[in-house]
């Protein structure tokens, strides 16, 4: 991968993921979310994708840690990060060429930490009306915030009426009083 | 607790040196917004009672029920006693001279005992602090449901001496880590968890980012706090000012009943020396904790200068925050961080 030369923003512009991609990667996602969702996990899927490989796969642990930042996404994210380690390769390099897949929005936390990381694109599927991070709640995606990384493109909507319709029926047997998610409008 | 307190009884002085504020919400801290309004003399004080009752039904102040439909007169020479409002300039006939009579149509409202109108600003929402209240009644009288809380708290008056001695000491414990922390190498901010029922630290933390771009101070707290609940996935054995206080009972009490998510950090206090970002502030929201305070505000701060998160509207938690804690302190350290910002940057060219 040739990404020396050029400006940090350029090589974050020419770094943008096909058709083919996206349904290729959130059909993967979408299959993470299914088999949790059987397992009584909370159904999002969530994957990091590196030069067509996947760097980083994440499930909501934040039961099991008692942690309640361990979401998909910061999971996923502390993958990457181990590969890069074993790999010696530089975080920031891989992390501008590295495109997230995730069935659901990700929350204002995970949005800050993907700025942070300098992910470039996020492809996701539903909102989040309740946290969303890239526009449902606040739109941490596109703020002006210099000291926390760079700013990220949302692709949306792939696939969102079955997203939802899997953390639905995710909140109807786990609790009966939590609110539904909704769906885009438009 | 008893020997610290003793100790900082001494050095009351010190709690002297910063004051700690409320970061309110927008709501409570923006400027009240006005608007136009046309009011008239009461001239013959026996009208008033007819008068407000027809006003009421002809032009009703629809959404504006803070706003006094009649206020007395200030100025004791003031030739009449009251005076009343008539009408917002909206909701006023299209008429290029306006007078009483213009405003009021002779079957709506009998104009006997009306002077003639003028125009005053009445706010459009009600005041929800004491400086808002203080501001609108300069223009007109408006009702206000006090929060005594808010109101003391504005004056930086909230905590009492005591009080302000056991923050000042857990602000210190942060300071001490985000010194610890940047003898390692990474950014100077400390943060400390507190229960403020048993007075108990529960983890205190500092910036271990060197490692890991994503562990910043209250991000490591929060690891720690699971840990004390033995949860938890990092180890931060490495770093000596990373600890924990494994929990006696009563840290347990919502991880288990609270069903299916663990919120760990119900009923705590973090003290962090410096501004929480985004990711960190919304870390807050999901861990459900108490009140944060932290000693100076940052470039991207989501506590107050960028956003509020602690406010948000359409977010499930809201908290306390204020700042100001140990504020001299935190703000050297900061200046401490920027500086070798710099440096480093220099040495890159
Ligand atoms: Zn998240
Ligand atoms: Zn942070």
């Amino acid at each position: 991968m040739g990404t020396q030369g050029g400006s940090e923003a350029a090589a974050a512009e020419s770094f943008y993921p096909s058709d083919e991609d996206i349904e290729k990667w959130m059909a993967n996602a979408f299959d993470m979310a299914k088999d949790a969702l059987e397992n009584g996990e909370v159904p999002v899927g969530c994957l990091m994708v590196y030069n067509d490989e996947v760097v980083g796969k994440g499930r909501n642990e934040v039961n099991e840690t008692k942690n309640a930042t361990r979401h998909a996404e910061m999971v996923a994210l502390d993958q990457l990060l181990d590969w890069c380690r074993h790999r010696d390769l530089d975080v920031r390099s891989v992390c501008e060429q590295t495109a997230l897949y995730v069935t659901v929005e990700p929350c204002i936390m995970c949005a800050a930490a993907l700025r942070l990381l300098n992910i470039p694109v996020v492809v996701y599927g539903c909102r989040n009306e309740r946290f969303g991070g890239c526009g449902s709640v606040l739109e941490v995606s596109s703020a002006n915030l210099p000291q926390t990384g760079t700013m990220f493109k949302c692709v949306s909507g792939h696939r969102a009426e079955e997203a939802v319709e899997m953390l639905k029926t995710f909140y109807k047997q786990e609790n009966p009083n939590a609110p539904n998610p909704k769906t885009r409008k438009d | 607790m008893e020997p610290q307190m003793k100790r900082w009884k001494g050095s009351a002085c010190d709690t002297d040196s910063w004051v700690a504020y409320p970061v309110l919400s927008d709501d409570q801290s923006q400027d009240v917004e006005l608007i136009e309004a046309f009011a008239a003399p009461i001239v013959d004080k026996k009208e008033t009672s007819r008068l407000i009752r027809e006003l009421n039904s002809l032009y009703p102040l629809n959404g504006l029920q803070h706003i006094k439909r009649v206020r007395a007169c200030k100025g004791k020479g003031s030739p009449h006693p009251l005076e009343v409002l008539v009408c917002l300039v909206s909701d006023a006939p299209d008429v290029k001279d306006v007078s009483i009579g213009s405003l009021l149509p002779s079957d709506g409202v009998r104009h006997d005992g009306l002077g003639e109108p003028f125009v005053v600003k009445v706010p459009v929402r009600p005041p929800l602090t004491r400086p808002q209240f203080e501001l609108v009644s300069k223009h007109w009288p408006t009702s206000f449901h006090e929060d005594k809380q808010v109101t003391v708290a504005l004056r930086g008056e909230l905590f009492s001496p005591p009080q302000k001695a056991t923050m000042h000491l857990y602000m210190m414990s942060a300071f001490t880590a985000a010194e610890a922390g940047k003898e390692m190498g990474m950014e100077a901010v400390g943060a400390v968890v507190v229960n403020p029922a048993t007075q108990r630290i529960i983890a205190v933390g500092h910036d271990c980012r060197g490692d890991h771009p994503l562990h910043h101070a209250v991000m490591v707290c929060i690891d720690l706090v699971a840990q004390s609940q033995g949860g938890g996935c990092y180890s931060f054995d490495k770093y000596p000012a990373c600890r924990f206080t494994l929990s006696d009972t009563d840290t347990f009490k919502c991880s288990v009943e609270a069903s299916s998510q663990p919120y760990i950090c119900t009923g705590y206090d973090l003290y962090v020396t410096r501004e929480p970002c985004v990711m960190c502030a919304m870390a807050l929201v999901h861990s459900r904790i108490g009140r944060v305070f932290y000693g100076t505000a940052s470039a991207d701060g989501a506590l107050g200068t960028k956003f509020k998160i602690h406010s948000q509207k359409d977010l499930n938690h809201r908290f306390e925050v204020y700042k100001g804690v140990l504020s001299k302190q935190c703000e050297d350290l900061k200046s401490l961080d920027s500086h070798s910002r710099k440096q480093r940057l220099e040495d890159c060219r």
